[in-house]
């Protein structure tokens, strides 16, 4: 079967992103639109093409505003793309009804920041989650609750049933978060996109649900895409991982190339950046100037060029691709391979 | 490690599952000591309103007399005793009881206009039965004989004109001891009760049987008025607000000149336009309720959508009429309840004052806005008229919003721990 | 290493009002803080570190409130201190920096406004030009452009809003800087960037600085002593080389062994710390952390150890180092 796959190129990859950008169009007073004329845009993804092997746990990483989170919804369809083409599981989105669309959703379920918001505070979590069985599996409606309770075992929140009828105030942090994990995981999904899902997570609560996901997904063969500004996390879970500034990729290459030889000066900066819990061995670079540039009117050439340590002319000038500097790690910077 | 691990995590603590055996009573029990005062005033106005609604239900069985009937002398004080009626006599009749004067050859007199006729018709209407029943063959039928004033009649009577004359104490005075050669025979009384709980009205109506009667009213256009607001309007903010859009500015545009118009004055206009009757009566009152609904379920409506978890339904691929039923509604829910309560006692209110200004229901009905309205002109002379009725309106406007105020803090889920 | 000590607390509880009964968010804690130290304060979310922070400047509001306890800065006992001498004390002497700093600032309000303002209410005589200019003297030192000074705080990012934050304490020369997660909501450029400031700045004005955060490597970063608290209580302070090479309670233990670390490693692992912090309202008996425990005994399930000295400066909570009967 693996052959078969590696075979088909198309087929290798569950989540395709081809040239996908969103711009979100700037609010303004009447007045402004009327004398400036143009419309601004917030250019939260401009130009990233992806691809997510199945089987995989790719990382978006990237500070605020950096369009992680957007990403993720773009490529499961929550958000409608400005341009660009997302291909899940070979069809492309854009081409499928909303109907369809509703259907398909099946395949790839999302885990929330907040577990609290992301839980609807008046449905039991009983129910919560059996809302996906409901919806994409009504067939087998008798069989839903042993369902529910078997996943509920899955995701360690047991007796099944004492939990079923609880509310999510009810429960402490940690469980809401395995709550939130089982609902995505009910319809059996393919892909699965992790928004920062242990962010809100104490430090000795975020090692056990770090856990459960990596579990989860060999058990039920997920594909993850996992949104974090935590590099440190990441490493835990990611196979590859992604470095966005500004709404473009940086770098992307497996996780042991861009913790270990991060190429792009802006991964290199913010991996110096990462506290490490060792008193010994504290930070000695000198940090990039400056703070994130504004999205509507982003740097010409490369958007790191401002900040960049090892800047050349030209680089406010051509905007670098991102290319193929060594196999499998793809770097958006002439000049990386000088520093 | 692991396996002990998982075991431990998922171990609930002991005293949450001990809660969780406690029975539902018990559990409101316990939310006396979170809530406190909120607890109590649920307690007293859910009490109140139980206790108001079995009246309207069942008015039958608590009203003591017809609402609509005539069942005593008129503005009779709450409590006041109706005095009864002197029957005089010749000392040298040796008249002993009514009976004995009260025959067809027997002439009886009495004051023009005096409540005495009342009386002794009733006491003759007894005598009758009672004859009939013992077959006795007697009829019972005096002829009366009306006199301008106190001393006519007893000058009459001491003439030997008539037989006996009825007259009220307040009437006779001290007149009697001029009269050396007439006597004090009984006390005739009308068969009708001689006191009232809350007394009557100007029309001799039991005020408490009204009061009672009008509940039933009252719940029926208060509650029925607030459900045809809460039908219309509930759904109609979901839908605005939930997909905005050009429906969402025509709604709002409709809803808020509704608003702006001053609610009563709607009401009257409506109520004018439709006629009286009570189905018309609850229609100009909903539709006036129906902006308030629309406002605030669609306010809410508007945050619920951009909750996390309602994204988090959408990318489940929960269909939108579920997302509008399960997800939203719920969560706007507390606040409309709220309103509701508040508006049925508002309505209540409304209805009074529509009734007040005679445009509500046949005048006859036992309502509390009409019996506000027809007391009105007595303000002076009989408190109780007024006092009464509005009482009620108070309490039930009263237990409603005190019901609904306090619901709010305790349907606040994330408040209510455990 | 005799360091002075600028501010003692000595067994100070906050304990709250709740609808299930008090809870105590710090329960009997004791600790000093030295002169010109920055402190580190961790802890998960829920285990009274913020309570905490806030009790040591009184701005504990109702249903919670100080039970017991002293709080002797400069040899003067705060709790006693009356409203006018302790608003004094606030913001003069010791000032907190918040999570948010966007809600702690007026939004209407200049960022020169800001800052002179708070000259104006402590210092009545200086007159406007003169605390002018050393705002601006202190916006320059924070690497705020003077340009700035006329901003509006949503016209700031978030990591000069810290910077303000930290100058309006700076200058009125408070000896004691709290900063409740102060970077928290910062990204990890701007983060380090501040921190990097922080240091400067103590080692400039010889300031303390108590910094309250769920961020242990932060706290590895940045502190000289490291204080860890669990489900309010204090459970091991001391000096910071020595608790994260040798740590001895086992919640820190366990805390430091969780922590992600960006060094790669490819065998490394996490350490998964069973259970999850205790709800405040039924904290378990004894030892609060026995539950969770790798080496618990009987006795941390009967009776609360204490905190007490292991080694010169090094306090450890724990049966483990305390001499008991069974």
């Amino acid at each position: 079967m693996n052959s078969v796959e590696t075979l088909k190129q198309s087929e290798d990859y569950i989540l395709e992103l081809h040239n996908i950008k969103k711009y979100f169009p700037v609010q303004k007073s009447l007045l402004e639109q009327i004398f400036a004329g143009r419309k601004d845009f917030v250019r939260a993804v401009d130009d990233v093409s992806l691809n997510i092997r199945r089987g995989e746990a790719f990382g978006l990483a990237g500070e605020s505003g950096s369009g992680k989170t957007t990403i993720g919804r773009l490529s499961i369809g929550l958000e409608e793309l400005t341009d660009g083409s997302v291909v899940f599981n070979g069809i492309d989105l854009a081409s499928l009804k909303k109907e369809e669309l509703r259907k398909l959703r099946q395949k790839m379920q999302v885990i929330f920041q907040d577990p609290m918001a992301s839980l609807n505070p008046r449905m039991t979590l009983g129910s919560s989650v059996m809302q996906g069985l409901i919806i994409h599996y009504p067939e087998l409606s008798d069989q839903h609750r042993d369902m529910v309770a078997e996943i509920f075992e899955k995701v360690g929140l047991t007796p099944a049933n004492y939990y079923f009828n609880k509310f999510p105030h009810q429960i402490s942090g940690g469980q809401r978060q395995r709550v939130v994990i089982a609902r995505a995981l009910i319809t059996r999904p393919d892909l699965v996109l992790a928004d920062e899902p242990v962010a809100m997570a104490d430090v000795s609560v975020r090692a056990l649900l770090l856990d459960l996901m990596v579990q989860l997904k060999n058990e039920f063969n997920l594909t993850y895409l996992f949104i974090t500004h935590d590099l440190a996390t990441a490493k835990y879970i990611c196979d590859r991982i992604g470095i966005l500034y500004l709404g473009k990729l940086a770098e992307v290459a497996t996780v042991q190339e861009v913790y270990q030889k991060p190429m792009h000066p802006y991964t290199k900066a913010l991996l110096a950046a990462i506290p490490v819990p060792n008193p010994r061995k504290r930070r000695t670079e000198v940090m990039p100037a400056g703070e994130i540039p504004n999205p509507i009117n982003p740097p010409p050439g490369c958007r790191f060029h401002p900040r960049c340590p090892i800047a050349q002319p030209d680089c406010a000038v051509d905007e670098p691709p991102l290319v193929e500097v060594e196999p499998g790690h793809f770097v958006a910077c002439k000049y990386a391979k000088l520093s | 490690m692991n396996k002990q691990s998982e075991k431990i995590d998922s171990a609930v603590p002991e005293w949450q599952l001990e809660l969780d055996k406690v029975g539902f009573v018990r559990k409101l029990l316990l939310a006396r000591k979170w809530y406190k005062g909120d607890w109590w005033f649920v307690l007293v106005s859910a009490v109140l309103l139980l206790a108001i609604i079995i009246l309207g239900v069942f008015p039958q069985w608590f009203a003591p007399y017809d609402p609509k009937a005539e069942v005593g002398p008129s503005l009779l004080a709450p409590g006041e005793e109706t005095s009864g009626f002197l029957l005089l006599a010749n000392i040298d009749d040796h008249v002993e009881t009514l009976q004995e004067i009260a025959t067809k050859t027997n002439k009886i007199g009495y004051i023009m206009g005096s409540q005495a006729t009342q009386a002794l018709r009733d006491s003759l209407e007894i005598m009758n039965e009672e004859a009939e029943k013992e077959e006795t063959g007697i009829t019972y039928q005096p002829r009366g004989y009306r006199y301008e004033d106190v001393q006519q009649g007893l000058d009459a009577l001491q003439a030997g004109e008539i037989d006996g004359f009825i007259v009220s104490s307040e009437e006779l005075g001290d007149h009697l001891q001029d009269y050396p050669g007439i006597y004090f025979v009984e006390e005739v009384r009308s068969s009708k009760a001689s006191s009232f709980i809350l007394g009557t009205n100007q029309l001799g109506q039991d005020i408490l049987s009204r009061i009672i009667w009008g509940t039933r009213i009252a719940l029926i256009v208060g509650l029925s008025s607030a459900c045809i607001s809460f039908v219309i309007g509930v759904p109609l903010g979901l839908i605005s607000g939930f997909f905005g859009g050009k429906l969402d500015r025509i709604l709002t545009l409709i809803m808020d000149s509704l608003y702006a118009f001053p609610g009563l004055i709607l009401a009257i206009a409506i109520a004018a336009v439709l006629g009286a009757g009570i189905g018309n009566i609850i229609l100009a009152i909903a539709v006036i309720y129906i902006p308030t609904y629309f406002r605030v379920v669609r306010g809410q409506t508007m945050t619920v959508k951009n909750e996390l978890y309602v994204e988090a339904a959408r990318s489940l691929g929960t269909k939108t009429s579920t997302i509008l039923w399960k997800y939203v509604f719920p969560n706007v829910l507390p606040s409309v309840v709220i309103i509701f309560s508040v508006n049925v006692a508002d309505a209540i209110l409304t209805e009074a004052g529509l009734s007040f200004l005679g445009l509500g229901l046949p005048p006859d009905t036992p309502d509390w806005g009409i019996d506000l309205a027809r007391g009105q002109d007595y303000l002076r002379s009989a408190w109780w008229l007024i006092t009464c009725p509005g009482m009620m309106v108070s309490l039930v406007t009263l237990s409603f919003s005190m019901l609904g105020e306090s619901l709010s803090e305790i349907l606040n889920p994330r408040l209510s721990e455990l | 290493m005799d360091k002075k000590a600028l501010m003692e607390i000595k067994d100070l509880s906050v304990t709250y009002q709740t609808r299930l009964g008090p809870v105590s968010a710090v329960d009997h804690v004791s600790f000093d803080i030295y002169k010109g130290e920055i402190l580190g304060l961790v802890g998960e979310s829920g285990c009274g570190k913020s309570t905490l922070g806030k009790a040591l400047l009184r701005m504990i509001d109702p249903p919670g409130e100080i039970s017991t306890g002293e709080i002797i800065f400069k040899g003067e006992d705060i709790m006693k201190y009356d409203y006018n001498k302790l608003r004094n004390f606030r913001g003069k002497r010791a000032s907190m920096i918040f999570q948010d700093p966007m809600t702690s600032l007026n939004p209407v309000q200049r960022m020169d406004e800001h800052l002179i303002e708070a000259i104006g209410v402590h210092e009545p005589g200086v007159k406007r030009e003169s605390a002018l200019k050393r705002s601006k003297k202190m916006i320059k030192r924070l690497g705020i452009g003077a340009d700035r000074l006329h901003s509006y705080p949503h016209q700031l990012s978030g990591g000069m809003r810290q910077r303000v934050m930290t100058g309006i304490g700076l200058i009125l020369n408070a000896n004691l800087i709290i900063a409740d997660e102060a970077t928290t909501s910062l990204d990890v450029i701007v983060e380090a960037k501040l921190m990097d400031q922080l240091r400067e700045i103590r080692e400039e004005f010889g300031i303390s600085l108590l910094m309250i955060t769920h961020n242990i490597a932060l706290v590895a970063e940045m502190a000289d002593r490291i204080a860890v608290m669990y489900a309010g209580h204090m459970v091991e302070i001391g000096d910071i080389y020595k608790i994260f090479e040798h740590p001895k309670h086992p919640y820190t233990q366990g805390l430091l062994a969780s922590v992600p670390n960006i060094q790669f490693d490819a065998n490394e692992e996490l350490y998964k710390m069973p259970g999850e912090p205790p709800n405040l309202t039924h904290p378990p008996k004894g030892c609060r952390f026995h539950p969770r425990c790798p080496h618990a005994m009987p006795i941390c399930s009967t009776r609360e150890p204490s905190l007490l000295e292991i080694e010169k400066g090094w306090l450890v909570n724990c049966w483990l180092y305390q001499k008991h009967q069974d």
